[in-house]
């Protein structure tokens, strides 16, 4: 993201990251470089919160942008954006690893990491800065408790039983708590204005 | 039929425990109204993401990767006709990945970037290799191919069936248990242009899949 070629490409430019899969999905390497550009550095940081690790979160990214290139072929449109499947895919490939090395930890999430924002003004970098503003204000109108099981849920890999032991709740309120946090973020993120439906799927759904 | 919508933003967060899990995936194979909602619950989940401290991939990482993903040789050639039919005869035109991804294969996790392209070479000398995704590798060579699969134990009754596909007709070509890593070589000759898939079946197996494939992948 810091270096590498230039980002122009006419050819890319002005696709959508729909328009940049079906490329993929046919071999072309300056789409999938470009949705690289575009997501590898959000894919790193949740692979970095995740594994704690900067050479295992690389690991994870790679294995990750890979898996992109292996099978656009085989994305569904249905599924929505691509973005939510690059991230889907990472956050996968994360979770494996942090569960493998034994490795998670359990620092909240929100606090204490505000704008550090070293590239320089882009469309894409301002996109970024804008979408972790909204997150993090939509995570900050949730109760604690909805926080935490998403913090542990989602960073720390926890699954709904090790939730469980480590709140010391009955599995059945983990249950309910890890619907109610979901339900409760989806709502505060649409109020924060970020946007979760996509655009090929709005007029067909 | 059960739904399974209190486990789904769970599932999205990849948080469901082991039995959990296989069953929603289940459930998810057979049922589009759950899979709308599991993209949904996906799309929440995925801007946590951006929740996460701010952090830039190493520079290198970006190199490689495109290093990595230059065609080692020419991709075949895609079969751009949608064509409506039936799922399985739709499966049989989706199309090859691309032999540079091979680097995905066999388990090998922790590649060094740098030795990726040395790696495909000999996975290609030992045979070909196809990513089934969430599932395992095939590996097949000389008419004959191998799954090799590191997945969860199949559903109680259930077994793990895999299928050679080809014109759009799938043949049974072995089952097996799941829970940990396999290795099963298919009971039918393979050619370039079939579809590997695997589906979850009643036990012992059918001589007809019964639901979609949870994985496939074309050779």
């Amino acid at each position: 993201m810091t270096a590498g070629p230039p980002q122009e490409n006419p050819k890319t430019e002005h696709l959508s990251d729909h328009g940049l899969l079906a490329l993929v999905a046919r071999g072309d390497t300056e789409a999938f470089a470009r949705l690289y550009d575009q997501y590898s550095e959000a894919a790193y940081s949740l692979a970095l919160r995740v594994v704690r690790d900067r050479e295992l979160a690389a690991d994870v990214v790679q294995e990750a942008f890979l898996a992109v290139w292996n099978q656009a072929r085989t994305f569904d449109v249905r599924r929505g954006q691509p973005s939510t499947w690059i991230l889907t895919v990472t956050h996968n490939k994360a979770v494996d690893t942090v569960r493998r090395e034994q490795r998670r930890r359990t620092e909240p999430i929100v606090e204490g990491q505000e704008g550090t924002d070293p590239g320089p003004p882009a469309d894409e970098r301002a996109w970024l800065g804008m979408t972790r503003q909204r997150v993090r204000q939509a995570l900050r109108q949730l109760p604690d408790p909805h926080r935490e099981v998403l913090e542990l849920a989602y960073f720390a890999g926890f699954s709904q039983s090790e939730l469980a032991e480590r709140l010391a709740l009955p599995i059945g309120t983990v249950k309910s708590r890890t619907f109610a946090a979901m339900t409760a973020l989806r709502a505060e993120l649409g109020k924060a204005g970020v946007t979760l439906e996509d655009e090929w799927n709005t007029s067909t759904s | 039929m059960e739904h399974v919508d209190e486990l789904i933003p769970a599932h999205a967060l990849r948080s469901l425990d082991l039995a959990d899990e296989q069953a929603v995936e289940a459930h998810l194979a057979v049922c589009d109204r759950c899979r709308r909602q599991l993209a949904e619950f996906e799309a929440v989940a995925a801007t946590l993401a951006y929740a996460a401290p701010p952090a830039a991939p190493p520079p290198a990482l970006r190199d490689s990767l495109l290093s990595a993903i230059q065609p080692v040789v020419e991709a075949p050639a895609v079969a751009a006709r949608p064509e409506r039919g039936s799922f399985w005869s739709r499966l049989a035109l989706v199309s090859a990945p691309a032999l540079a991804a091979l680097v995905l294969a066999l388990g090998i996790w922790n590649l060094s970037l740098r030795s990726d392209l040395d790696s495909t070479k000999e996975q290609l000398a030992a045979g070909s290799v196809v990513h089934l995704s969430g599932v395992g590798n095939v590996v097949w060579k000389d008419g004959q191919a191998t799954l090799y699969a590191d997945i969860g134990p199949a559903p109680a009754g259930k077994v793990y069936e895999a299928w050679v596909i080809r014109g759009g007709t799938p043949i049974a070509a072995g089952t097996f248990d799941g829970g940990g890593r396999t290795e099963l070589q298919l009971d039918r000759a393979v050619a370039g242009g079939d579809t590997v898939a695997v589906t979850v079946e009643p036990a012992p197996g059918r001589d007809q899949p019964t639901g979609k494939p949870i994985a496939a992948g074309r050779l």
